[in-house]
């Protein structure tokens, strides 16, 4: 985490000092070199906690739920990064800092529906229902993803088409490409340690649970 | 003849953006290290 957290210092760096200022947007563009992994590493979040959710329904094994809550809490930061920096990129570039169109409209409502997911998970004292319960709404928080992904072919929309993952190849000069995909691995990197440490902490506080039921 | 366009000056947002990025990641990491140290502390006394 603290390796990741570096390198994010050196990502700066390479964005603002050797990646070319884009002529049309200026610098505001380079909100893009964070903008964009961090909306990655959400969604990759949202991903593997779909996963774990149904694969914990299938299995209960109570560490793959946890590990379902600590990659909602990583993601619900990420997203809180995602919905930040888009309107600083959107103010310059748009003239606005909101718009209510399908993109920003349905990543807002997924932040909302993982905060749900985290409170759902203090508000259900036995750790067997809150498991089901929460799982129920984590697959259906990952299902969202896809779905904002496409959200900007299926819409008339404001906010740009993806430049990587799509159908004809990534679209960008090699110098923007390679600091986006250097992007890219920080932050999956920085996800992965916060995941590792929250995760941890999921399995000492149920060891502290467990502790306290058992002396009373 | 070629027409130079000078890309607009707007690097204040970039920077808020950074900055915004750099404290909400700082702070979320250190929350968690306080926490863990805290439950390890609790779990072993």
């Amino acid at each position: 985490m603290t390796l990741a957290l570096l390198a994010l210092a050196a990502h700066y760096v390479r964005a603002i000092q050797y990646t070319p200022v884009e002529a049309t947007q200026g610098m505001a563009q380079k909100i893009f070199y964070v903008h964009v992994p961090a909306a990655w590493s959400a969604f990759l979040a949202y991903g593997i906690v779909g996963l774990c959710s149904a694969l914990f329904l299938w299995l209960h094994d109570r560490r793959l739920d946890l590990f379902a809550e600590a990659s909602a809490e990583v993601g619900t930061v990420l997203t809180f990064i995602v919905l930040t920096t888009g309107p600083l990129w959107g103010k310059p570039i748009w003239g606005t800092w909101w718009q209510w169109e399908v993109r920003l409209t349905s990543t807002l409502f997924l932040f909302f529906l993982f905060v749900g997911y985290l409170t759902l998970r203090r508000s259900v004292y036995d750790p067997l229902e809150r498991a089901r319960y929460s799982a129920v709404v984590g697959i259906l928080g990952a299902m969202l993803v896809p779905f904002i992904h496409l959200s900007v072919w299926m819409f008339r929309t404001i906010h740009p088409k993806p430049i990587i993952l799509k159908p004809d190849g990534p679209s960008l000069p090699g110098s923007m490409l390679s600091t986006l995909l250097e992007g890219f691995a920080i932050f999956t990197v920085l996800y992965l340690g916060m995941v590792m440490v929250r995760y941890g902490i999921g399995r000492l506080q149920e060891e502290k649970e467990a502790r306290h039921a058992a002396a009373s | 003849m070629l027409l130079r366009v000078e890309p607009p000056a707007n690097g204040q947002y970039m920077v808020a953006a950074y900055v915004l990025v750099a404290v909400v990641l700082l702070i979320y990491a250190v929350t968690l290290v306080v926490r863990a140290r805290g439950l390890v502390k609790e779990v072993v006394e």
